[in-house]
C-alpha cells in the first residue's frame, strides 16, 4: 500500500501536548487511535492531514473503569478490549454486543469505540448502544473540558460536536440502575464483516420502559422517542400497523450500495419486532 | 479398490509444506536489488473520450521520478485471440481506469504523487455502458476499424457494428420443433459483471538486459502464452521468442483472472526503456477489480418447447454478453457458450447465437467456468419451470431428458462417454430429494433446488501441452512442465501420473511452477484442461523414460525387453523372480559391464500432447462440421437451504455436488475442488454485487461493498461425490473439473427459492434484499 500524502507524524506522551499539538493545528490535524479508518481515508486521499497526532502513548486515553455508577470507556479502547472486559459485559452489555459486530477480528484488535463515533458514519454499530444509555462524551481542549450529550454529539453524516481545538478523552456511561434487557440487532448483506445495512439498539427495564436507538437508516444514528413514548409500560407481543407507522415516521433511510431504502424501511419493522423480543427473552434470564 | 498404485489415492500435496511452512516464495516476495524501479499507472478517468493532450510537466519534477510514458512511445497492439488493444491507450480510452501513462520512478511514493500530477485533457465521446444499447439502431461504434483487426478463423466480427463475434450454432428443424411442441415456455434472464478477488493481486516485475533479453516474473497463470504476446507485440523492437523469458513464481489464486495478458504488458513494454533495471508493477485491490479481467455480463433469452411428456423438442438461445471495451480474450468465452448453451440435455433443434458486444466497461475475459455458469442460471432455471408446468418432478425430468453418450451436440459431434445419470441419482438419494423439509421456525421457510452441470474446455484446437522428465542420481525425479498450480493440486497429480507409470512414490518427485527457459511448452493453465493435457504429456514422458529403461535392459543384459517391469523404484524381470535393478544404480551412471565399460546414461523423458481430432473449422451460418470441444465434464447437484421469509436471508444447511471426474487421480484435490467452486457460485448468487454508475465507474473495487464469503458464511454440510466413467483420452480416463464445480450454484439457489417460496428470480446476485422484495411482492399481489 502506497501512501503518496506526507504528512508530520507525532506521539505525545501527555495529554497537554496532545492538547497543544491539537490547538496548533486545528482542523489540519487528525487524530491517530486504532487508525482503522484514517489509514483507508488518508490513502484513498478522502483527507489530507498536515499532521497525524497518535494518542496511543498517553496513559489517560487507556483507562476502562468503573466511576461512581458510571463506565469510563477511554479513546484507545479497542473493540476487542470491550468484548473481553467483563465489567462491559455484567454491566453494560449491548456495548459488548454491538462490539462483535464490528468489522472482523484484525480490524477490532485495533479499532476504538471512541473512533467509531468520531468517524459520525451513519452506519456505526456503536451509536445504537451508546444511545440507549445516558452516555457523555468527555472532550478536552487546553481551555478546559466539556461534557457532550450522546444525543448531541452526532450532528450530520460524518460530522460530530467536536470542535477542532478539542480531544475526546473517552465516553462516559452510566449503569441503569433497574434491571433490563438488551439487544443489538443488525443487518448486514452476510455472516462476515459489514457495515451495517440497518441497525437497532434495545432496551427494556423491568417496569416495561424502553429505549429505543437506530443506525443506518438516517443521517445520523438517533433515539426513537416517539417509539419509545408510544411502548412504554406497554406489553409487546408484536408490530402492529399503528406501531409501524410510528417507527417509519422516525427513520428516513437512503438507497445506497448498501440496500434500498425499501428494503431498509422493511427490515426496522422485523429487526423493532425481533430486538425487542429478545430483550424481553434476556430480561426474563431465559 | 483402485487398480492403481499411486493413481485414485488422496497423495499430500506436494507443494503443501512449501506453502504452509511461509516457504513459498510468491511474485511479491522476489528482491531486485537497487536498480529496481516502480511504475505507477496513470488511469483513464473517463469511460469513452478522446485523448486531448498529456501534460506531465509537474509530474516530472517531482524527486525520484525517473521518466514518464504515455502511449506514443508503445504504438503497439496486442490481444490473444483478437488484436484489438494496445498496451497503452493511443487516441482514444474506452473505459475508466484504462491505462493512459505510466510514472517510472525510484521508489512507489515518488511514482504515485507523480501520477496525481498528470494533467489529462479529454474530449468526450458518447459512452455506451449497456449491451443491448450497443445493438441497438445506429449506436455509438466503439471500434470503427473493427473489420481490420486481426482475429483467430473461428470468429466472426460484424464490422461497422459493436458485435466483434457472432457464434452461431444451429441444428435440427427448429419452426418444426416449436410447432410439434405441447408447451412453449419464453423467458429472458439476466447475470451481471464478477471480479475474481483472488487473495493476491497482480504482480510483475520486468528486466530488459543490454544484451536484449527480456525477463519478465509475473503472478501467472499463462508463462508460455504472456511469453508468446510479449514477443508478438514488442517484435517490432526486435524481441524473439528467445529472448523471452517469463518466470512464474507461486500464484494467490487466478480462477481465470491472471490467464492470457493484462496488466504484465505494462512492465514487459516499460522495462524496454529502461534498460538494466527491473520494474514492478503491483495492482492494488481497486485495479484488480477493475482493470485485469471481469466476468462477462449477459443477458439471456430462451425459448423452450416441450412435448406433455417432458421431452424437449427445441430450444432457441440468444445470448447477448456485455464484453467491455476490449474483447481479445472475452470473445472466447462468447464462443464457448455459442458451442454449449444445450446445457447437458438431448435436444432435436437448437439455436443459438451468442454474440460478443463492445460496451465502455471494463474487459470482460475468462473467469472460472468461462461462460458456463452465466448461461445455465437461465437454462437450468427455465428446465424447472417447464418441468413444474408439465407436472413432472424435477429430477425425473432431468434424467428424462440427460444426454448420453453418442447424442449427438449442438455442433453436430457426439457426446464422450459420462456418468450424467448416475451423478443425478446420487444427488437425488444424498439430498433426499421429495421428502418434505418443514422449519420448526414459523419465520423460516425449508427447500431444496436441483441442478445439472456441465462444461468443456473452451481452447484452441491446437492447444498442447509438454512434459520433461529427470531422474536424478538417487533415482529421484523432477518434472519440468509449465502448467501453474493455482490451488488446484496440478503439481501434485503431475507427480502422481509419473509415479503410476514409473513406480516412483510421489516423495520422491519434485515438481515446480515454470520457467520459460527451462520447462517445455504449455499453452495455459485454464479450462480445466491441465490434468487430462498436460496429464497425458507427464504420461507420455514417463512412458518413454519406461521405454528407454527397457531398451537399456535388454542391451545390458541381452534378455528381450519384454521380460522387464517396472516395480519398488527399480526393475524387476518376469523370468527371474531374484532380479531387481534399483533405478538408483543406473538411471544416470549407467549398467556397469564385465568389461569395465558402461551402458546407458542419464535417463530423461520428453511427452508432448496435442488433441489431433480437435478442429474449430466449421460452418459459420450453423456452427456444423468441426470438433471444437474434446470432451464435456458433467454433474448434478443440489441444495437444501433455511429462508428467513422476512429478512430474505439464506443459509446454506447442505449443499450436495457429483461431479464426473473420469478417474479421480486425488480424489482429496477433486473433492477440494468441489468445496471451493460450490462456495465461490454461492458468493456470485448471494453477495457479489458489482455496480456501476451512471457514468460507467465501478462503485465496489474493494471488499467493503464487494461481499465475497467468509468462514462465516460457508454451508453448515458440503457433500461432494466423485462419479468416475473414465475418459478414453485422458491420463488414467481422468478429466478436469476445476470450473465445472462451481456451475450449477446459480440456479439451484433460484430453483430451491422457487420450490419453498414460489418466487421465480430471474437476475443475480439474490440478495436477501432481492428475496424478501420478492416474497412482499408475491404477498401484494
Amino acid at each position: 500500500m502506497v501512501v503518496a500524502h506526507d504528512f508530520l507524524y507525532q506521539k505525545p506522551s501527555t495529554l497537554l501536548d496532545a492538547l497543544k499539538l491539537r490547538a496548533q493545528y486545528g482542523e489540519k490535524c487528525s487524530l491517530l487511535a486504532g487508525g482503522t479508518d484514517l489509514v483507508v481515508n488518508i490513502k484513498e486521499r478522502r483527507i489530507s492531514p498536515d499532521i497525524v497526532i497518535d494518542i496511543k502513548g498517553i496513559p489517560e486515553f487507556s483507562i476502562l473503569e468503573e466511576r461512581d455508577g458510571s463506565i469510563f470507556i477511554g479513546s484507545a479502547i479497542t473493540f476487542t478490549e470491550l468484548i473481553e472486559s467483563p465489567l462491559i459485559k455484567s454491566r453494560v452489555p449491548i456495548i459488548a454486543e454491538s462490539a462483535h459486530t464490528v468489522a472482523s477480528v484484525g480490524v477490532r484488535n485495533r479499532a476504538t469505540l471512541v473512533g467509531n463515533i468520531c468517524s459520525a458514519v451513519p452506519s456505526l454499530d456503536s451509536a445504537p448502544a451508546l444511545l440507549v444509555y445516558k452516555t457523555d462524551v468527555v472532550v478536552e481542549s487546553v481551555d478546559g473540558k466539556r461534557i457532550i450529550p450522546i444525543d448531541k454529539w452526532f450532528v450530520a453524516p460524518k460530522k460530530t460536536a467536536l470542535q477542532n481545538n478539542e480531544i475526546v478523552l473517552g465516553v462516559l456511561v452510566e449503569i441503569p440502575n433497574s434491571e433490563n434487557g438488551t439487544a443489538y440487532m443488525k443487518l448486514g448483506r452476510y455472516s462476515g464483516e459489514d457495515l451495517a445495512q440497518a441497525g437497532v439498539g434495545i432496551m427494556i427495564s423491568k417496569n416495561l420502559e424502553y429505549k429505543i436507538a437506530f443506525c443506518a437508516v438516517g443521517p445520523v444514528p438517533r433515539r426513537a422517542l416517539k417509539v419509545e413514548a408510544f411502548l412504554n409500560g406497554k406489553e409487546f407481543s408484536s408490530i402492529t400497523n399503528e406501531l409501524s407507522e410510528i417507527i417509519q415516521s422516525e427513520i428516513s433511510p437512503i438507497t445506497d450500495i448498501r440496500a434500498s431504502k425499501e428494503y431498509r424501511r422493511h427490515m426496522v419493522d422485523v429487526l423493532v419486532e425481533r430486538g425487542i423480543k429478545l430483550a424481553l427473552s434476556r430480561l426474563q434470564g431465559e | 479398490m483402485s487398480k492403481y498404485r499411486f493413481v485414485g489415492k488422496g497423495v499430500e500435496r506436494i507443494d503443501g509444506r512449501e506453502k504452509v511452512s511461509g516457504a513459498a516464495i510468491y511474485t511479491d516476495d522476489l528482491e531486485f536489488g537497487p536498480d529496481l524501479l516502480y511504475a505507477e499507472i496513470v488511469e483513464s478517468s473517463e469511460a469513452h473520450a478522446k485523448i486531448v493532450s498529456i501534460d506531465v510537466t509537474e509530474a516530472e519534477k517531482v524527486e525520484g521520478v525517473v521518466q514518464i510514458f504515455t502511449g506514443k512511445d508503445f504504438p503497439y497492439k496486442f490481444g490473444l485471440y483478437m488484436k484489438d488493444r494496445y498496451i497503452f491507450a493511443q487516441d482514444i480510452v474506452r473505459f475508466i481506469g484504462e491505462q493512459v501513462a505510466a510514472v517510472v520512478a525510484r521508489d512507489p511514493k515518488a511514482a504515485k504523487k507523480a501520477a496525481e500530477l498528470i494533467k489529462i485533457e479529454y474530449e468526450l465521446l458518447t459512452p455506451v455502458f449497456s449491451q443491448m444499447d450497443a445493438i441497438s439502431e445506429n449506436p455509438v461504434l466503439l471500434h470503427p476499424d473493427l473489420g481490420e483487426y486481426p482475429h483467430v478463423p473461428w470468429f466472426f466480427p460484424k464490422e461497422n457494428t459493436n458485435i466483434a463475434h457472432w457464434r452461431k450454432t444451429k441444428r435440427g428443424d427448429l419452426d418444426g420443433g416449436f410447432k410439434d411442441a405441447d408447451l412453449i415456455l419464453e423467458e429472458t434472464f439476466e447475470v451481471p459483471r464478477y471480479a475474481h478477488c483472488a487473495i493476491e493481486t497482480h504482480v510483475v516485475i520486468s528486466k530488459y538486459d543490454y544484451s536484449g533479453r527480456l525477463t519478465v516474473w509475473a503472478s501467472s497463470q499463462s508463462p508460455y502464452t504472456q511469453r508468446h504476446l510479449f514477443a508478438e507485440a514488442l517484435a517490432p523492437l526486435g524481441i524473439k521468442h528467445k529472448d523471452v523469458r517469463v518466470i512464474a513464481p507461486h500464484v494467490g489464486g487466478g480462477f481465470g483472472g491472471k490467464a492470457g495478458v493484462t496488466m504484465e504488458i505494462l512492465a514487459a513494454a516499460l522495462a524496454t526503456k529502461m534498460k538494466g533495471h527491473p520494474v514492478k508493477i503491483r495492482w492494488s485491490r481497486e485495479q484488480e477489480f477493475y482493470n485485469t479481467y471481469q466476468r462477462l455480463g449477459v443477458v439471456a433469452k430462451l425459448k423452450l418447447g416441450l412435448k406433455k411428456d417432458g421431452s424437449i423438442t427445441a430450444l432457441q438461445h440468444q445470448l447477448y454478453w456485455d464484453a467491455g471495451a476490449y474483447v481479445e480474450y472475452g470473445a472466447n468465452v462468447v464462443n464457448a457458450v455459442g458451442l454449449s448453451a444445450t446445457g447437458p440435455y438431448k435436444i432435436p433443434a437448437i439455436s443459438i447465437d451468442s454474440l460478443c458486444i463492445y460496451t465502455n466497461l471494463p474487459p470482460g475475459g475468462a473467469y472460472r467456468g468461462f461462460g458456463y455458469s452465466e448461461f445455465l442460471f437461465g437454462l437450468e432455471s427455465l428446465m424447472d419451470q417447464a418441468a413444474e408446468k408439465l407436472g413432472i418432478d424435477a429430477v425425473e425430468f432431468r434424467l428424462k431428458n440427460a444426454i448420453s453418450k453418442g447424442d449427438t451436440l449442438a455442433y453436430g459431434a457426439h457426446m464422450n462417454p459420462n456418468g450424467l445419470k448416475q451423478a443425478i441419482t446420487e444427488v437425488a438419494k444424498e439430498i433426499e430429494w421429495g421428502k418434505e423439509v418443514v422449519s420448526i421456525d414459523p419465520e423460516k421457510v425449508l427447500c431444496k433446488g436441483f441442478s445439472l452441470l456441465w462444461k468443456a474446455p473452451a481452447m484452441p484446437p491446437n492447444a498442447s501441452s509438454s512434459a520433461f522428465i529427470k531422474f536424478n542420481e538417487d533415482g529421484s525425479l523432477n518434472i519440468l512442465v509449465s502448467g501453474m498450480d493455482i490451488g488446484q493440486g496440478y503439481l501434485t497429480v503431475m507427480a502422481q501420473i509419473a509415479a503410476e507409470i514409473l513406480s516412483v512414490p510421489p516423495n520422491k518427485i519434485r515438481v515446480e511452477n515454470p520457467d520459460t527457459d527451462r520447462n517445455p511448452y504449455e499453452w495455459q493453465t485454464v479450462a480445466s484442461h491441465v490434468t487430462w493435457s498436460c496429464g497425458n504429456a507427464v504420461k507420455k514422458a514417463a512412458i518413454h523414460i519406461r521405454e528407454q529403461i527397457f531398451d537399456l535392459m535388454e542391451r545390458a543384459f541381452k534378455v528381450s525387453k519384454d521380460n522387464f517391469y517396472l516395480e519398488d523404484d527399480g526393475v524387476k524381470s518376469h523370468l527371474d523372480p531374484s532380479f531387481y535393478l534399483a533405478f538408483k544404480d543406473f538411471v544416470v551412471f549407467g549398467i556397469p559391464m564385465d568389461d569395465g565399460s558402461f551402458r546407458g546414461g542419464p535417463i530423461t523423458g520428453v511427452g508432448t500432447f496435442l488433441p489431433e481430432f480437435s478442429s474449430a473449422k466449421s460452418d459459420p451460418e450453423t456452427g456444423q462440421g468441426g470438433h471444437p470441444n474434446v470432451h464435456y465434464t458433467v454433474g448434478a447437484a443440489a441444495v437444501l437451504l433455511e429462508v428467513d421469509k422476512k429478512s430474505g436471508q439464506i443459509k446454506v444447511l447442505k449443499a450436495v455436488e457429483a461431479i464426473d471426474a473420469g478417474q479421480a487421480i486425488n480424489p482429496d484435490l477433486v473433492k477440494g475442488q468441489i468445496t471451493g467452486g460450490l462456495l465461490q457460485g454461492l458468493a456470485t448468487v448471494l453477495y457479489e454485487d458489482m455496480r456501476f454508475n451512471d457514468k460507467g465507474r465501478l462503485l465496489n473495487p474493494n471488499f467493503t461493498d464487494y461481499k465475497i464469503p467468509t468462514t462465516k458464511d460457508i454451508p453448515e454440510e458440503i457433500v461432494p461425490i466423485i462419479i468416475e466413467v473414465p475418459q478414453p483420452d485422458g491420463p488414467f480416463g481422468a478429466r478436469g473439473v476445476g470450473e465445472q464445480t462451481m456451475i450449477p450454484v446459480a440456479p439451484m439457489i433460484a430453483n430451491a427459492l422457487y420450490n419453498g417460496l414460489g418466487i421465480r428470480i430471474k437476475s443475480m446476485p439474490i440478495t436477501a434484499e432481492k428475496v424478501a422484495m420478492a416474497i412482499l411482492e408475491k404477498e401484494k399481489n
